[in-house]
């Protein structure tokens, strides 16, 4: 750790100009609640992609939140949507960042799957760039190990 | 001076050192509720929303787009508002001058945080610009300890008198259910018990890490009158932000430095007719990160002397059945959660005006109180509320 | 026969951890620069003067705040000699998170008035409580080797006679 936080004082060459190198470190565990852990729970063990439905609005959140941006609802009722959705439009990340999930290149996509009136932003495989057509259906292919994060879906592919 | 801006809806989650069962969200959305309901006022019926929290603990940037949904705020206009540690006050200033400006008629103001998702040492020693102070790492304790050195040895209070501050605050967190320690603390020598920190801090004269937030309605007179027969008048809000102390963060051992708590309430009394602090205003909550500060407070708030303030304490003035109570709720030694702990000394101070503090309610009647904030490095904010106007 | 109890199931709640460091390369600027050079080369503090209030900055930088005016390059050699105004000293380990493992300094912290006027919050050579009550005259102890960052190459204060 001490490795990993090491900081260093750089002299500008011909300045009288100090630059301090170093690294801010604060470690967040943000709490995903009663309604985010159900939703990845289902992920974990049953492979199942969850909403929770507002029936004044006719809206069926993906993943499951607790309240209804329209009216302010708190949104209790369940619905299993389908793992099979249509691409709403994607893009692909080139560059590393330190923050992705795997290597890039990375092919991100917003899904909306069958049975849910929102997108939801994940990753596409299993498929070339150039072939990516808006309106495409895709698939969910869930890792074979699964620890209740949104990762437990590992990509989408197309649907052949 | 603007139009005339009453708080009409008070909501606050109960505060607690963790909340698994919710996301930072969740919890807000648990205080805009109960806001909204005390209220009796339609989600739809709060035309701007105001949000106040530290960043850097939970590392959100945007936290009011993070919670929109939950607060109601969706196609609605509103301000996230970082003054540091007196945030929750200064988004209620904010309300109050958008409301008060005549082109808003309702406004929602909500503090927050969500501590158990941060790492609160981490945060606050990584505010301390490293080209400057990185390394002195006893920090914002540190600077509290050698404050409270300071007091004990120009005022010649006693270790005990800090006790009995901190006595007073547990018997106060204990008749409010929404406080996060509610020790059930029994005598001056339990306190004097629990070991040093940084010395001479021990572990209980200061302030906890809590998880909460605090939602405040507020409303335009015309439309204030309509939702609530208690609407609790903003009569006025000073804020004096200052130079950091060329000695101290918090205070000056050098004496010779001005603070801006004493100029905040020249200010606010001055402008509203206070010429007896203790006697013209009826009861204070004040934001008090240790119960040494909390002494120190009285004197620079002008509820008695220079040097005096233990002694308000030896007499038993400032408890909830005395001539003038400050922090009946427990303070902020009871319960910190940063972003919304201002704001929960605007809405405690609300209650008690009302009448609606339940079991922690004081014992005089409450015509006017007081609300203060405190930040680093030592600003103020001080809120004055009326039943009546 | 024997009864057996079930456990009570505890709910689950999923925490999502996100624990990555930042990296940050802040510049000190000229006036820091200045102080940063002189403690480098020659173990020195140095600071400047604001033109019109005569006061010395601290830290040294570019705008007097209480006259709002360009502070300039009036800059003052400080002695490293001081009087203790306050201090303190931990008693329950603290660490320092952005660290991880490593102690906080074990040093008492304190607010030392140098000669000039100038306040700063340094540690303390003394670590016995009941002589650190009478430390009151102090003098900078320079780091030897690797300096290079700014007041931190001095390693701590220690009491002289005087």
């Amino acid at each position: 750790m001490a490795e990993l936080m090491a900081d260093r004082v750089e002299k500008l060459k011909d300045l009288d100009v100090f630059v301090y190198h170093g690294k801010i470190y604060i470690p967040n565990t943000y709490t995903a609640g009663a309604v985010g852990t159900r939703f990845l729970i289902e992920l974990r063990e049953k492979k199942r992609i969850m909403g929770t439905k507002c029936p004044a609005c006719d809206m069926v959140y993906v993943p499951a939140r607790s309240v209804c941006k329209y009216c302010f609802a708190q949104l209790d009722k369940w619905e299993e949507v389908s793992d099979t959705g249509t691409l709403l439009t994607y893009t692909v990340a080139g560059r590393p960042n330190g923050v992705q999930p795997v290597d890039p290149p990375i092919i991100y996509g917003i899904i909306q799957l069958d049975g849910a009136t929102t997108g939801l932003v994940h990753m596409l495989s299993e498929v070339d760039f150039e072939k990516l057509v808006i309106g495409m259906r895709v698939k969910a292919v869930f890792s074979e190990k699964r620890v209740g994060s949104i990762l437990d879906i590992k990509y989408f592919k197309p649907l052949v | 001076m603007g139009n005339r801006v009453a708080i009409v809806g008070i909501g606050q989650t109960y505060h607690k050192s963790n909340r698994k069962d919710v996301n930072m969200q969740e919890m807000v959305g648990e205080a805009v509720r109960a806001a909204l309901v005390d209220a009796q006022v339609k989600a739809k019926d709060v035309e701007a929303v105001f949000t106040a929290n530290m960043e850097t603990f939970e590392n959100i940037f945007l936290p009011d787009e993070l919670m929109a949904d939950e607060m109601a705020a969706f196609m609605k206009p509103g301000l996230k508002v970082g003054t540091g540690g007196t945030s929750g006050a200064s988004v209620v200033e904010e309300g109050f001058h958008f409301v008060a400006s005549g082109l808003f008629d309702t406004a929602m103001v909500v503090g927050f945080e969500k501590q158990d998702c941060g790492d609160t040492t981490a945060a606050i020693t990584a505010a301390v610009t490293p080209v400057w102070g990185k390394g002195v790492a006893t920090g914002a304790i540190g600077e509290f300890a050698k404050q409270a050195l300071t007091y004990m040895q120009k005022t010649g209070a006693k270790e005990e008198h800090a006790a009995m501050v901190r006595l007073k605050a547990d018997k106060g967190a204990c008749r409010n259910p929404y406080a996060h320690l509610r020790l059930g603390l029994k005598s001056i020598q339990e306190v004097l018990d629990s070991g040093y920190l940084v010395w001479p801090l021990r572990f209980l004269d200061f302030c906890p890490q809590s998880v909460g937030a605090c939602a405040l309605i507020l409303a335009s007179e015309q439309k204030a009158k309509k939702i609530t027969k208690k609407p609790v008048w903003i009569a006025d809000v000073v804020t004096v932000h200052q130079e950091p102390f060329r000695a101290g963060s918090f205070g000056d051992p050098t004496g010779k430095e001005a603070y801006s708590q004493d100029i905040a309430v020249e200010r606010l009394y001055k402008r509203n007719g206070i010429t007896n602090p203790i006697k013209d205003m009826c009861m204070a909550e004040i934001y008090e990160p240790s119960n040494w500060e909390e002494m120190s407070h009285y004197e620079h708030y002008h509820f008695c002397e220079k040097n005096e303030g233990w002694k308000m304490v030896e007499k038993g003035i400032t408890e909830m059945e005395g001539a003038f109570p400050v922090n009946p709720s427990g303070g902020v030694i009871a319960t910190n959660p940063i972003g919304a702990t201002p704001t929960i000394r605007v809405a405690e101070a609300a209650l008690q005006v009302r009448g609606d503090a339940g079991e922690h309610q004081v014992t005089r009647d409450v015509h006017t109180a007081m609300a203060t904030a405190l930040g680093g490095p030592n600003w103020t904010v001080v809120t004055l509320l009326r039943r009546s106007l | 026969m024997t009864t057996e109890k079930k456990a009570e199931k505890k709910p689950e709640y999923i925490k999502v951890e996100i624990a990555r460091p930042r990296a940050y390369r802040w510049s000190s600027g000229r006036y820091l620069g200045r102080l940063y050079k002189e403690a480098m080369d020659n173990k020195k503090l140095v600071t400047n003067r604001c033109p019109k209030c005569k006061e010395l900055l601290w830290p040294p930088g570019g705008v007097c705040g209480r006259c709002n005016v360009e502070a300039g390059e009036d800059w003052v050699v400080m002695s490293d000699k001081g009087t203790v105004i306050q201090y303190t000293y931990l008693v329950f380990p603290l660490w320092d998170p952005h660290y991880g493992d490593r102690l906080a300094n074990p040093y008492p912290t304190a607010t030392i008035k140098l000669d000039e006027g100038v306040f700063l919050v340094h540690f303390l050579e003394e670590k016995d409580p009941e002589k650190l009550k009478n430390v009151k005259r102090v003098q900078a102890v320079w780091k030897e080797e690797g300096r290079g960052r700014g007041l931190a190459d001095i390693l701590y204060f220690r009491t002289i006679d005087e």
